[in-house]
């Protein structure tokens, strides 16, 4: 357990700089959600946590301390480009990488064991990985990376090419590392499953942060609500249009109005404003989806 | 356990239980035993079957001629001339002749004209032996007298105390050259191996996990480690087999005639293995630097490439340096002293295969030893380093190969 810290982090390859400021901080315990476009500096960020690559600028630190070699020995990664030994059978390729990382025999396949078991893969320990399915080189992939039982595990776009079924059993393990006590940083681009695991968000465009902190923390800092009110009749389009700063959302397969109102309009007195203009059968106040603080950071980064 | 151990022992295991290991420690066994065997073997029975000559030509002369010849060739018939050059088939006719050589005396003397399948084995050997009687025939000095004094005996002695006499200096050479082709050979096989599994673990995108696990010096340390023990071990296995094919081959000829023992006496080289200490240690330092030279580069080269395809179009240069090593291996066998060949015992990438040679064959001043193991030490270091470098940023550089100028400003970051 121990707090990462990501101050000022910067990586160029060449004339490209693929990540020009990034600091964040991921408590004991927590799992983080990196998010952002193809190319906004995920990789690059994950690869400066795990001492893959070095920054040009900036420092990476666990409790303190730059993350060196002992350190990393306890960390987990699993990349987006899945990576097996084709030829090794599935139970000793857990257990050699349970052994890079310190994991020693006979714990190394005792381990190994337990996580092909959670994982629903032991009848293939015998078998060379290559000849398992991608969903199940992937799930060999994952005992990889959380057999140590790591104090932060780095897990990139850890839910691309699973299916449904697969993906949840991701997720059971990735619950269970978190009961653990294991740190985890994961980006993706399936953002209900990273709003239903993450306490903390980062997001990221162009190599540098625009939006971070919990959910809560990130919608108390959107500037905006939705507010919908039904029925779509004029007069209660009237006082929604009156009001400063509101913008109409079209909702043309919907018989309902939507608006973009300011974050600090007063949604008590603009409901006893339309309630006094007409019918009013619906008024809802919609907090914004972490899809919606995603795309808005993005768009504010493009 | 450290990292490296752990790394060693897969890379170690995963090798020796490879088909590719299992194969080639097979098939350079079998190689050596057929090198062995088969000139023991083939040299009686293609001496024979190409020394059977035909002598044709004024009956005085063949007589005398076929006394001299005797001691080189069978000759299956004589005839007094020859209607026309012969053919094929009328050597098959004579005895399955390889020759037909016909004798005339001319006003300066013996001439001979030989009809051969293979023209390039008679000339030598014919002038030796009828050199008496072209003697003998210009001073009417009788043949017998001149072939007694034409007969000079020349007794070399080894001022180095080194060799027993001329065929243990000849065994030097032979064995010192055996060991040459085999650091030439677990070079080749093991460095590839470190190649393809560099290669493996880039192109799988391994690298990067083991890369976030460990440096990448101390991974490239274990896989040129592991890649040498087993190079180590299937040495062990060719020089064991090799020494029994030898023992196996002497004791075989042992009993039989002079021509085939001759041609056996390659073959008694392994069995006759004299090989001191000290050179096995020289063996052993030469082949670990040389190893470790080549297995830096190689590794280096094959985190370069994208698809284990690409492999050859990067081994190919690095093949150059170790065949212009055996080339002037070859040359240390005949000029150990040379100042060119000493030159090239220190150079490093080289020197492995020419200071050995040097070793085997004469006595090597122990600077100039320790200068080049300390030269071949530095160099294997350096590239090391260097290799480590390219290896480290290598691993991960996936897309467009790398043009020489990024692998150089790379080198220079």
């Amino acid at each position: 357990m121990g707090t990462l810290v990501l101050s000022g982090v910067a990586r160029s390859f060449g004339d490209v700089a693929a990540v020009r400021d990034v600091s964040f901080t991921v408590p004991p315990g927590a799992t983080f959600g990196l998010l952002g476009p193809n190319g906004a500096g995920k990789t690059t960020t994950m690869r400066m946590i795990l001492g893959i690559l070095v920054p040009d600028r900036g420092s990476v630190l666990w409790d303190g301390e730059q993350v060196d070699l002992r350190v990393r020995r306890r960390f987990g990664y699993l990349p987006e480009e899945r990576g097996l030994y084709g030829k090794l059978k599935v139970r000793e390729q857990i257990a050699y990488f349970g052994r890079l990382h310190g994991v020693m025999p006979p714990y190394d396949l005792q381990r190994a064991d337990a996580w092909m078991e959670r994982l629903g893969i032991e009848q293939y320990a015998s078998r060379p990985c290559a000849e398992l399915s991608k969903g199940n080189q992937q799930k060999v992939q994952v005992a990889c990376a959380a057999l140590h039982r790591p104090d932060l595990l780095v897990l990139d776009e850890p839910f691309s090419g699973l299916d449904p079924e697969n993906a949840e059993v991701l997720l059971e393990s990735l619950r269970l590392l978190q009961k653990y006590g294991t740190s985890l940083i994961l980006s993706s681009h399936q953002m209900w499953q990273i709003e239903d695991l993450c306490d903390m968000f980062c997001v990221i465009a162009n190599g540098e942060v625009r939006a971070g902190g919990t959910l809560a923390e990130l919608r108390s800092a959107w500037p905006t609500r939705i507010v919908q009110v039904e029925p779509a009749a004029d007069p209660l389009r009237g006082v929604l249009d009156a009001l400063p700063g509101a913008r109409r959302i079209p909702e043309p397969d919907r018989p309902l109005l939507a608006y973009e109102i300011p974050a600090d309009a007063d949604s008590a007195s603009l409901l006893r404003r339309l309630v006094a203009a007409g019918d009013v059968t619906r008024f809802e106040r919609v907090e914004p989806s972490l899809e919606d603080i995603y795309l808005r950071a993005i768009g504010a980064a493009a | 356990m450290s990292t490296l151990a752990v790394v060693f022992t897969a890379e170690f295991l995963r090798r020796i239980r490879s088909r590719a290991f299992i194969a080639g420690s097979v098939i350079g066994a079998a190689s050596i035993v057929l090198i062995a065997v088969l000139p023991a073997l083939l040299g009686g029975a293609l001496s024979s079957s190409t020394k059977n000559i035909v002598l044709a030509g004024d009956p005085k002369l063949v007589a005398t001629a076929k006394t001299l010849l005797a001691q080189d060739f069978e000759i299956t018939a004589t005839v007094p001339a020859l209607a026309s050059p012969p053919t094929p088939a009328y050597l098959d006719a004579h005895g399955k002749a390889s020759a037909v050589a016909v004798l005339t005396r001319r006003a300066d003397g013996l001439h001979v004209v030989a009809y051969a399948r293979d023209p390039s084995v008679f000339r030598e050997e014919f002038g030796r032996d009828l050199a008496p009687m072209q003697i003998a025939l210009a001073t009417n000095v009788p043949v017998e007298r001149v072939a007694k004094h034409l007969d000079v005996p020349v007794d070399v002695r080894d001022v180095s105390g080194r060799f027993a006499d001329v065929s243990a200096a000849d065994a030097a050479k032979g064995i010192a050259y055996l060991f040459v082709m085999l650091l030439y050979l677990s070079i080749l096989l093991n460095a590839q191996a470190i190649m393809t599994s560099v290669a493996e673990e880039k192109t799988s995108r391994i690298a990067e996990l083991l890369v976030a696990t460990l440096d990448p010096a101390r991974l490239l340390a274990a896989k040129i480690l592991a890649s040498a023990a087993t190079g180590f071990i299937q040495l062990g296995v060719w020089i064991v087999v090799g020494i029994f094919a030898g023992r196996a081959v002497t004791t075989m000829f042992s009993h039989q005639s002079a021509s085939a023992s001759s041609a056996a006496a390659s073959a008694s080289a392994f069995g006759a293995l004299s090989v001191s200490s000290g050179e096995i240690l020289a063996f052993l330092a030469f082949f670990a630097v040389g190893f470790a030279q080549y297995g830096v580069l190689y590794a280096a080269a094959a985190s370069l490439i994208n698809r284990t395809e690409d492999l050859g179009s990067v081994a190919g240069p690095l093949v150059v340096p170790v065949v212009a090593g055996i080339i002037l291996a070859q040359l240390g066998l005949q000029f150990p002293n040379s100042p060119n060949v000493v030159i090239c015992s220190m150079i490093p990438l080289i020197s492995p295969f020419v200071m050995f040679t040097r070793i085997a064959v004469t006595d090597v001043p122990a600077w100039q030893i320790a200068l080049s193991l300390g030269l071949d030490v530095a160099a294997a270091v350096l590239l090391a380093w260097l290799a480590g470098k390219v290896y480290r940023i290598g691993l991960l550089l996936y897309g467009r190969p790398p043009s020489l100028r990024q692998v150089i400003a790379t080198l220079r970051a």
